[in-house]
């Protein structure tokens, strides 16, 4: 598979703090690759360096085969950037601000028909400071399209969102990849990266700590399945039962539990004692991205407890 | 080109539809010159409000009246009684009140009687003295009407005496004889207007356009930094040729200004203080970093040049050590430059150090900018 992006060892220290300490991934053509991660986990500074925006302290960067220090201009004109929570010009109009952005490139793409994927062509003479915030989002992604761009970076576009206007937005990402186009999407809500992403990288603090395709990283967690229990109590025994198959957590709510089982058999022997208790109402779940998420984020702190 | 082209329409549009752009450029001159023109541009010269009571109606009173308004230096006022004019004067409505007597003119004999008949008859006249009133506090309004009344009096007296003026005085003013004040505040509110718009304009401008990310989004495009810059600049240079226009119309439209040299070299001078300015501005965006770092630091520079660089009084009635630091300020010698060029029909070569210190700045700016000045940070 054509490699579009190739990132070697990269380094960004800013004086004595380090934002990314020496990571390395590949982005292949056609997929959308996620970058997971907390605020400040260097998902945006490892963005903004592949977009040529800032200057690595060490690494190797390769867009389209080419090195980005000694390509920025060609690597720029094939690229579509959305930047987080990235304003525009407030006195211009929708359509005078793509027009504007068309003018930079060599190639440009139909303002009107990226008007229209995400529904603004109504709004198109309106400013910025006219439009709701989902709609901004929305508006932001299209003009990183303006110079109908083989590569597109998404920073964590659905930040800020409520869950219609995100769901809306995921729409459009998925639109986006039909059209042929690779993306690559920072985000810090899992269940997003979920949906969207073919392949994803957790980072934390600087770091990569797993990187794979989506479906096949979740397997790595620790406990791959889960069952829900919801019930007026358990007794001390009924406890101790469950416990043997894997970890039972009290749940977020009053009278749940959640029994994390670290393999199929033992989910099938849970599920019998299960019916024994016949608590109320009980769920079967395949564990998520974000039981990864917090089991490699939760780990690390721990260590780092441990070394001070 | 299409890009600079497009660039340069946009950064018009965006600069006529931002309020607080438009209001430096525009509102804030335009405000200045109406209260500047108001005050003393339209009655030009006007050294305040006098009355003639004139109780003898004779030949002599009444040229002795139209010495006083010939000398255009007064507002006349008219048909008030004594006591009224009087009481004007205490509640400072008049400056000056002047009483001519009934005996003023009077011809007491109407021919000398003359032996030898070689002297020609003369008409003999009454003695009189002509009455000034004035308000306290218009000194000047007094002294004038003194002095012109005085002038009158004494070249009647000697007329009628048969002497003959030996010595006299020539009035000449230097540059343009109908030069007032108005005209030196006017060529200070250019600069000022210049200033104000190009500092604050470029300088908060980058700062917002800076938080607001808009920088650092032209930068993910490969749009060249140059072409930016240059769109923006040119854009406001076009603005401030309007705004030199329109301070220019309504100053000599509405409050009689002048200009007496050429108007061509007045707006190229704005032009070279548009750019000189606007690079003052570039090097206040590459120190500061949120929009309010940049207000407050243009405000610092404007402010004391605003006051000091003799915007509305020439520098140098100011303490000599403070002339010999505020002549070097920008401001300074780009309103000697506009001055020499509109009121004294000069050319603007004519003082070359105005010209250096301007360039210098230019060229002191320029490299900081062009050092400093980045649309994103690294």
């Amino acid at each position: 598979m054509e490699k579009y992006i190739e990132v070697k060892d990269l380094h960004k220290r800013y004086g004595k703090s380090s934002a990314v300490k020496g990571i390395s991934f590949d982005v292949y053509k056609g997929e959308v690759f996620g970058l997971l991660g907390e605020n400040g986990a260097g998902k945006s500074t490892t963005l903004e360096m592949i977009e040529g925006l800032r200057r690595p302290t060490s690494g190797e960067i390769k867009v389209f085969g080419k090195n980005i220090k000694t390509n920025t201009r060609f690597i720029k004109q094939k690229i579509g950037v959305q930047l987080q929570s990235s304003a525009y010009y407030s006195d211009l109009t929708l359509r005078e601000i793509l027009d504007l952005f068309c003018s930079f490139y060599d190639n440009c793409t139909s303002t009107q028909e990226l008007l229209e994927i995400v529904n603004l062509e109504d709004k198109a003479d309106k400013t910025v400071g006219q439009i709701s915030g989902g709609q901004k989002q929305r508006f932001s992604i299209i003009a990183s399209l303006v110079n109908d761009p083989e590569l597109v970076f998404l920073d964590e576009p659905t930040t800020g969102l409520d869950p219609l206007a995100r769901r809306n937005l995921w729409d459009i990402v998925l639109e986006i990849k039909k059209r042929g186009k690779t993306i690559v999407i920072t985000t810090h809500y899992m269940e997003e990266a979920e949906v969207l992403c073919d392949r994803v990288a957790i980072m934390d603090r600087g770091e990569i700590l797993v990187i794979g395709d989506t479906d096949q990283i979740i397997e790595k967690v620790d406990y791959p399945f889960k069952i829900k229990l919801s019930t007026k109590g358990l007794s001390q025994k009924e406890r101790g039962k469950l416990s043997k198959f894997g970890n039972l957590d009290p749940g977020e709510r009053k009278n749940n539990f959640v029994l994390k089982l670290p393999n199929k058999a033992s989910l099938i022997n849970a599920l019998k004692e299960v019916e024994n208790i016949n608590p109320e109402t009980f769920t079967v779940e395949k564990a998520s991205l974000e039981d990864l998420f917090i089991q490699l984020t939760g780990r690390r702190a721990e260590k780092d407890e441990n070394l001070s | 080109m299409k890009t600079l082209a497009k660039l340069f329409i946009a950064d018009l549009k965006i600069l006529v539809r931002n309020r607080q752009a438009l209001f430096w450029s525009l509102a804030f001159p335009l405000i200045f010159t109406v209260v500047f023109g108001l005050f003393f541009g339209s009655e030009s010269q006007s050294l305040g409000s006098l009355m003639i009571i004139d109780n003898s109606k004779t030949e002599l009173s009444e040229s002795l009246s139209d010495a006083i308004k010939d000398s255009e230096v007064f507002t006349l006022k008219e048909g008030l009684s004594e006591e009224q004019a009087r009481e004007d004067l205490k509640k400072g409505k008049l400056g000056a009140l002047v009483i001519i007597p009934k005996q003023f003119g009077e011809i007491v004999e109407s021919s000398i009687q003359v032996p030898s008949g070689t002297i020609p008859s003369q008409p003999k006249f009454n003695k009189a003295d002509i009455k000034v009133v004035y308000d306290p506090t218009s000194i000047q309004t007094n002294s004038t009407v003194v002095s012109v009344v005085d002038k009158f009096l004494s070249q009647f007296n000697l007329k009628v005496q048969g002497a003959e003026n030996l010595y006299s005085i020539e009035e000449e003013k230097l540059g343009n004889e109908n030069l007032t004040y108005f005209d030196f505040v006017l060529t200070g509110i250019i600069g000022m207007a210049l200033m104000n718009s190009s500092i604050i304009g470029i300088a908060v401008g980058m700062a917002k356009y800076r938080e607001d990310k808009i920088l650092k989004r032209v930068t993910t495009t490969p749009l060249r930094t140059w072409k930016f810059i240059v769109a923006e600049v040119v854009s406001r240079l076009i603005v401030n040729l309007f705004q030199i226009a329109l301070i220019l119309i309504v100053s000599t439209q509405f409050f009689n200004a002048h200009i007496v040299g050429s108007i061509f070299t007045v707006f190229m001078i704005a032009l070279l203080g548009g750019l000189l300015f606007q690079l003052i501005g570039f090097t206040i965006a590459s120190f500061t970093k949120t929009t309010d770092a940049a207000q407050g630091m243009s405000t610092a520079l404007t402010i004391p040049m605003m006051f000091l660089t003799g915007i509305f009084f020439p520098i140098e009635q100011l303490p000599k050590w403070l002339v010999s630091v505020v002549e070097l300020l920008p401001l300074a010698p780009l309103l000697r430059m506009i001055r020499t060029v509109a009121l004294e029909a000069e050319s603007v070569f004519t003082e070359p150090k105005n010209f250096i210190i301007v360039a210098v700045w230019i060229i002191v700016c320029f490299a900081i900018s062009a050092s400093r000045f980045r649309l994103s940070e690294e």
